[in-house]
């Protein structure tokens, strides 16, 4: 018997042997990678890319890998303004209608040439299919005309102010339209054609994706041989990878780790913007406490956000009085970086909206969805109480959180943090017109109604910028949404490379070079 | 085999019952609209997309259109990857699999060579020893021994590689994790068993011819104290599933529990349902399994 019970344990550990073997020879244990000049870029991400249909996710992190294969017609650079990529120029021909002219020369990742055709075909699918995810950011675009192989316009339902915004984000990376339909979607998800830097060589789900450079990119000579993505859940094990060498790049690094990573030669944690802005949103209606301006500002002035700052985050986050944060067109600067605090004013204000005896209000937050998303709302009805204000709290799991959210049924407040892929006040201030702040904050302002309607449509770019930045003065002076800080993105960075984390949380792996 | 065909009739109403407790778990517990679906997506967006995912029908019409699907093998498409789940799980298995066998064989190799000298030294500094080591073992989670691991062979003495699938050194660790618990409860399976049959009167007539005791143990002792044991080993399946869910996601080793965790994350019912639905028909045949094993070790035992 005792035969038979090392004979299958010896077999078994053969099987694992065998099995393990075809891929040995990867990065081994331990390896001293400080002093790695490897041309092989490591990048830890917390999730797997979703797929590689670009119009039916809507996921940062996914898109930062897609990135990498595919290209837009340009690229949005904040403060530098949109860029050139596959669009060499364009210009607004009228209210509805762009001209856009094609880079010759561009080939995918099979050989075939980049024509006008592809862009109609890429965009009028997502246009024109509702059930892709991408497709409520791209319905605005009625149609795409070919005038030749390398120029064509594209036409919007209404005017559209924000389509440049719109076509330099998720979603908008054009698509090889021959190789689609001769081959079909199965083969592309399969193995998709880009025009990117990279081009795919393996995708083991829920494991890595593996780019591999390629040789006849238009633009300037990939700087790597290879560019992995790992997918690490966890977030200590993608910290303990960045500490021994393992990745180069780790996204999501926990405040509380930071002090650790510091402490360690050979790697850093660099802090950066992104675009999420958390903020408690508050029913303006007449039935309603917070209907009272007066406590809504007594509310605001008795949270101390920059010790939420300070003391949640770690100082990973930036106080802020909008939405809008520096990057986004329509920012409102003069708003960002400070915050209002002063607790006996607060109590003043209660006292004069008839609460001098305090007030009871309920509170919803989401439970694990932000970064410190419950603690910050533990700390929050703390310092509420220290002015009279009891907060009743109601934590959820997101989806019952979304569920309510959706049905617009919460009570008093709300605390949810907002992003905004287009990079554009138009999107960040929607939910604060009178006709889509019904049931939510009912918030009903006749001049920032005005404004935002106004701006939504309008094709002078300064003017537009103006109103926005009227309006985000207005909201707050109101204050339907209190805002209590941006988070920032925390990245661990090994000694060998250098990169400047993107706002976009985009990976463009070029941008990462060899020190 | 007339009994094994009979315990696997019996197994269908138990399928059946899994498939609707889980159907309606997946269900109630959140709607993956809204998972997929960022903040500010409108409520247009909501419903069209809830409409293209099916589910805007009645729920006793998802559930019969299911199971109609499950029984021709057709256990629906991921909204995640966009595939159907089948072929993802089986994508998957391999790397469970390889990491449960080598769990199996680290549990095996730690807990025989103890519970055999824990109970011939029964009382000694060894056997407590090893007792309340394997109490210890018991109650260490495996999140904690995973990321304790990581930190003290990965990161401090970079012996072994932090995560990932490839190498047999990336085996260890995950291995190591998940055979702990196991080997644990061997161990004192081991020496109870051991226990009992050297307390035993064949083993004093053992002692009483002059055999050597290197015979008596290995040879008589070891080989009546395995019956339980093989038979637990098989019970086992249960236990290294639910490990390889929290395993899998902390040295992100891409198999199936990573992927029922982050499905049963995004709601990803299609996947969520076939993944159970494999997981019970392992755990099922392996109880089973169990049952004729024993019945092999020891010709005593008879089934009607």
């Amino acid at each position: 018997m005792k035969k038979y019970v090392w004979t299958t344990v010896l077999g078994c550990g053969l099987v694992i042997a065998g099995c393990s073997s075809e891929d040995a020879g990867e990065s081994g244990a331990g390896e001293p990678v400080e002093t790695s000049d490897s041309k092989t870029l490591t990048i830890a991400n917390g999730t797997d890319i979703v797929t590689f249909d670009i119009h039916d996710h809507n996921t940062t992190s996914t898109e930062a890998v897609h990135v990498n294969m595919f290209n837009y017609l340009l690229t949005n650079e904040g403060e530098e303004g949109f860029q050139s990529d596959l669009a060499e120029s364009w210009e607004n021909v009228d209210d509805r209608t762009w001209a856009f002219e094609l880079r010759e020369g561009v080939k995918f990742h099979n050989g075939e040439d980049l024509t006008a055709e592809d862009v109609k075909f890429t965009l009028e699918r997502v246009a024109n299919d509702d059930t892709l995810l991408e497709h409520g950011n791209y319905n605005q675009i009625s149609e795409v005309n070919v005038i030749d192989d390398y120029s064509f316009e594209i036409v919007t339902e209404n005017p559209e102010p924000a389509l440049l915004n719109r076509l330099s984000r998720l979603g908008s990376s054009i698509l090889p339209k021959d190789y689609i339909e001769e081959e079909g979607w199965e083969v592309f998800l399969e193995e998709p054609v880009g025009t990117g830097p990279y081009k795919l060589q393996e995708w083991r789900k829920d494991d890595r994706l593996v780019l591999e450079a390629n040789e006849d990119y238009f633009g300037d000579e990939p700087k790597w041989e290879e560019v992995v993505f790992r997918s690490i859940p966890e977030d200590s094990t993608r910290v303990s990878e960045l500490l021994t060498g393992g990745v180069d790049v780790a996204v999501n690094i926990p405040p509380t780790d930071v002090e650790r990573i510091e402490s360690t030669e050979g790697v850093t944690a660099v802090q950066s913007p992104t675009q999420r802005v958390m903020m408690m949103v508050l029913r303006t209606d007449e039935d309603s406490v917070t209907g009272d301006p007066k406590v809504r500002e007594a509310i605001d002035l008795a949270i101390d956000k920059q010790a939420m700052v300070d003391s949640l985050l770690e100082g990973a986050g930036t106080v802020t009085r909008t939405r809008i944060t520096p990057g986004n067109t329509g920012a409102n600067e003069d708003l960002y970086g400070e915050s209002l605090y002063d607790p006996e004013r607060a109590k003043e204000l209660l006292a004069e909206a008839g609460y001098a005896d305090g007030v009871e209000l309920t509170m919803s937050a989401p439970n694990g969805r932000y970064l410190k998303d419950r603690e910050s709302a533990e700390l929050m009805a703390a310092m509420l109480s220290e002015v009279g204000i009891t907060i009743n709290l109601e934590f959820l799991e997101w989806s019952a959180f979304a569920q309510r959210y959706q049905e617009r049924s919460f009570e008093d407040i709300f605390y949810i943090g907002y992003g905004n892929s287009m990079f554009d006040a138009s999107l960040g201030l929607e939910r604060l017109t009178t006709e889509s702040a019904e049931g939510e904050t009912d918030y009903d302002n006749e001049k920032v109604n005005e404004l935002l309607l106004e701006a939504e449509q309008n094709m002078n770019a300064e003017e537009r910028i103006e109103q926005f930045q009227e309006a985000q003065e207005l909201i707050a002076e109101d204050r339907p949404q209190i805002y209590t800080f941006q988070l920032d993105a925390i990245t661990g960075i090994n000694d060998r490379v250098e990169f400047e984390p993107r706002l976009n949380e985009m990976f463009y792996a070029d941008s990462i070079t060899l020190k | 085999m007339k009994y094994f065909l009979k315990s696997l009739l019996k197994t269908i109403p138990v399928l059946f019952l899994i498939t609707l407790i889980v159907f309606l778990l997946v269900r109630v517990t959140g709607d993956p609209v809204s998972l997929m679906l960022p903040e500010t997506a409108t409520a247009e967006e909501r419903d069209s997309l809830r409409e293209s995912l099916g589910f805007n029908e009645p729920l006793p019409v998802q559930y019969f259109t299911y199971l109609g699907n499950l029984v021709q093998g057709d256990f629906g498409d991921s909204f995640r990857y966009n595939t159907d789940a089948l072929s993802l799980i089986l994508e998957r298995l391999p790397a469970t699999l390889e990491l449960a066998i080598a769990s199996m064989v680290i549990a095996v190799i730690i807990s025989v060579p103890l519970g055999i000298l824990s109970a011939v030294k029964r009382n000694s500094f060894f056997d407590l020893f090893i007792t309340g080591g394997a109490v210890l073992g018991k109650a260490m989670p495996n999140f904690w021994l995973g990321i304790m691991l990581i930190l003290l062979l990965s990161v401090t003495f970079q012996v072994f590689p932090v995560s990932g699938r490839g190498t047999l050194w990336h085996l260890v660790l995950p291995a190591l994790t998940l055979g702990t618990g196991i080997a644990a409860e061997m161990t004192r399976l081991i020496r109870s068993s051991m226990l009992e049959i050297l307390g035993q009167d064949f083993i004093r007539t053992a002692r009483s011819k002059g055999l050597g005791e290197a015979i008596i143990v290995n040879k008589h002792a070891f080989r009546n104290a395995l019956i339980p044991v093989v038979t637990i080993m098989a019970l086992q399946t249960s236990t290294l599933i639910g490990g390889t869910l929290i395993t899998e996601t902390v040295f992100a080793w891409p198999g199936l529990g990573q992927l029922l965790v982050q499905s049963v994350n995004l709601r990803d019912m299609a996947v969520v349902q076939a993944a159970t639905f494999i997981i019970a028909i392992f755990v099922i045949l392996s109880n089973l399994s169990a049952d004729l094993i024993y019945r092999f070790l020891d010709p005593r035992i008879k089934y009607d």
